[in-house]
């Protein structure tokens, strides 16, 4: 087995032992991803000499000698982001980042450059100006977006651990389509700097994406620049919602997060109560109308009819419908933010969770990612952020844990989310939620990951 | 629901008023997205949140101050 294929933690434990040599596991990640990377996509651009001088300076950190790869979101000091797209209506600059830093800061070695949807505006990874990412499970299926790349580069193991950004699900989404286990953290508590939307939104946090928890933990920790310490989820009180985010699933979906959750409870001893939370679609809308009014300022009619060709025609298309969005129903967007902080604040005193599938539905195909629900095909986008907008709204942090595989073989996943601050617990819970499958899930490969002769 | 028709007013008077230019595909990607969120926008403006206290030094880092 190659030290690229043991988990974050293993990676950064073997380097740190002197079992094995940083310089080697940099150069096995750089031929993995041009081993593997033509059939995903995922990585976009690499720089060997950048991530050898970063592994030579690098500390004594907790991940250090360890190669990642970081979202086409974050600017690089030797290379701005390009959020997907043939072009940004904000401006971008090399700089140094605030994830760039804290992974410097911990010894992380940045090894590439993940692939990203167009300007950050999908669930599905199907737009860019890189091309499309593509899933490891199946390269004619959607990875999940927005972190696209981060997402498929972790499930074909280019390497353990990555860095994405997450406005209204664009962590837990490739997390959930890739099998892969994706943080989104409370909102503020990671790092942000250097974001082209640092200081105006009030959705986007950067965050991990692992094979498991344990990987999420010290990623995060990294980007959250404190320690997420582990504790236990004992007696953990699961809430659930008999509403669309958890009916208005597949059958194996529903079946799959129901026997999670069911496990998850036996695990920690605790207990499962049916709770209400009402309006959740309109939390859903009004988070994209936020995302969507906080992005306009750097949008005018004038740079809007010069925007790049080379960007999509639903980019193009989409940049312009907003700027007639009404400024009322922005204003009632808040209010609904409102409305549901406090909902869910009296709700995180009966629970400690609240559970429900991330996505309803495994990965679509990348030609046409819709998706066959109970009430209807839906497009991948409209069924996706039902289930994911109420933590970009109001703040609080939440998780996609693996939780099995459906018919096709794709995975399936199960969304916890907790209150404000309480990342770790559910860092807790998927490990509770590992311990009770015994690791099945977190630890299953899709075909292009599973080694090969030449990889050992 | 709002008509097609007024649908079809809209956009190209909203988009001609700020003097935004668009292609036939641009046109037809703008329609589409207004058929999927007009419908839901059109539900968000017809609640009455008058009533709702407002959130005062929110905090999305935090749970809201229970008053």
């Amino acid at each position: 087995m190659s030290v690229l294929d043991l988990s974050l933690r293993g990676q950064a434990a073997a380097i740190a032992a002197g079992e094995a040599e940083a310089a080697e596991l940099l150069d096995a990640a750089l031929a993995r991803i041009e081993q593997r990377n033509p059939a995903i996509n995922a990585v976009v651009e690499t720089f060997p000499e950048r991530s050898r001088a970063m592994l030579e300076a690098a500390p004594s950190g907790p991940l250090r000698g360890v190669p990642v790869v970081i979202k086409d979101e974050w600017p690089l000091p030797w290379r701005a982001q390009r959020f997907g797209a043939a072009e940004m209506t904000a401006a971008t600059a090399p700089g140094e980042s605030g994830p760039y830093r804290a992974l410097r800061d911990a010894g992380a070695v940045i090894v590439g450059v993940a692939n990203m949807h167009e300007l950050g505006a999908s669930s599905t990874g199907n737009t860019s100006v890189y091309g499309p990412a593509r899933n490891p499970w199946d390269t004619e299926r959607c990875p999940g977006g927005s972190s696209s790349g981060p997402g498929a580069a972790v499930a074909a193991r280019l390497v353990a651990g990555s860095v994405g950004a997450d406005g209204i699900g664009s962590i837990r989404f490739p997390a959930a389509y890739c099998g892969l286990t994706g943080l989104k953290p409370t909102f503020g508590r990671s790092a942000m700097t250097g974001h082209h939307m640092d200081g105006v939104s009030t959705t986007i946090v950067s965050g991990p994406l692992a094979a498991d928890a344990a990987d999420c933990r010290l990623l995060g920790s990294a980007l959250c620049g404190t320690e997420l310490q582990g504790g236990n989820a004992a007696g953990l009180r699961i809430g659930v919602i008999r509403d669309a985010v958890s009916e208005d699933v597949t059958p194996e979906v529903r079946e799959a997060c129901e026997t999670a959750i069911e496990a998850l409870r036996s695990e920690t001893g605790g207990e499962v109560r049916e709770v209400e939370l009402a309006d959740l679609d309109a939390a859903a809308l009004a988070t994209v109308l936020i995302a969507n009014v906080e992005s306009l300022g750097s949008s005018s009619p004038e740079r809007l009819n010069n925007l790049d060709p080379e960007i999509s025609p639903i980019g193009r298309g989409f940049s312009k419908y907003r700027m007639l969005l009404p400024a009322a129903a922005g204003v009632k967007s808040y209010g609904i933010r409102t409305l549901m902080r406090r909902r869910i604040a009296n709700l995180f005193e009966q629970v400690d969770v609240l559970a429900w599938p991330t996505v309803p539905a495994v990965a679509p195909p990348l030609e046409a990612p819709l998706v066959k629900l109970p009430s209807g095909t839906l497009t991948a986008d409209q069924a996706n952020v039902r289930g994911a907008g109420l933590a970009n709204l109001t703040g609080i942090p939440a998780i996609s844990v693996p939780v099995g595989l459906g018919a096709d073989g794709l995975p399936i996943a199960l969304q916890l989310q907790g209150a404000w601050g309480r990342d770790e617990l559910l860092l807790d819970a998927a490990e509770a939620l590992e311990r009770a499958s015994e690791r099945r899930w977190v630890d299953s490969l899709p075909p292009l990951a599973q080694a090969e002769p030449a990889d050992a | 629901m709002e008509s097609p028709d007024r649908a079809e007013q809209f956009i190209p008077a909203g988009l001609a008023s700020l003097g935004i230019e668009t292609d036939e595909i641009e046109l037809a990607v703008i329609n589409a997205a207004h058929a999927m969120f007009w419908p839901s926008i059109r539900d968000l403006l017809a609640l009455d949140l008058g009533e709702l206290e407002p959130e005062r030094d929110q905090d999305l880092s935090r749970a809201p101050e229970q008053g």
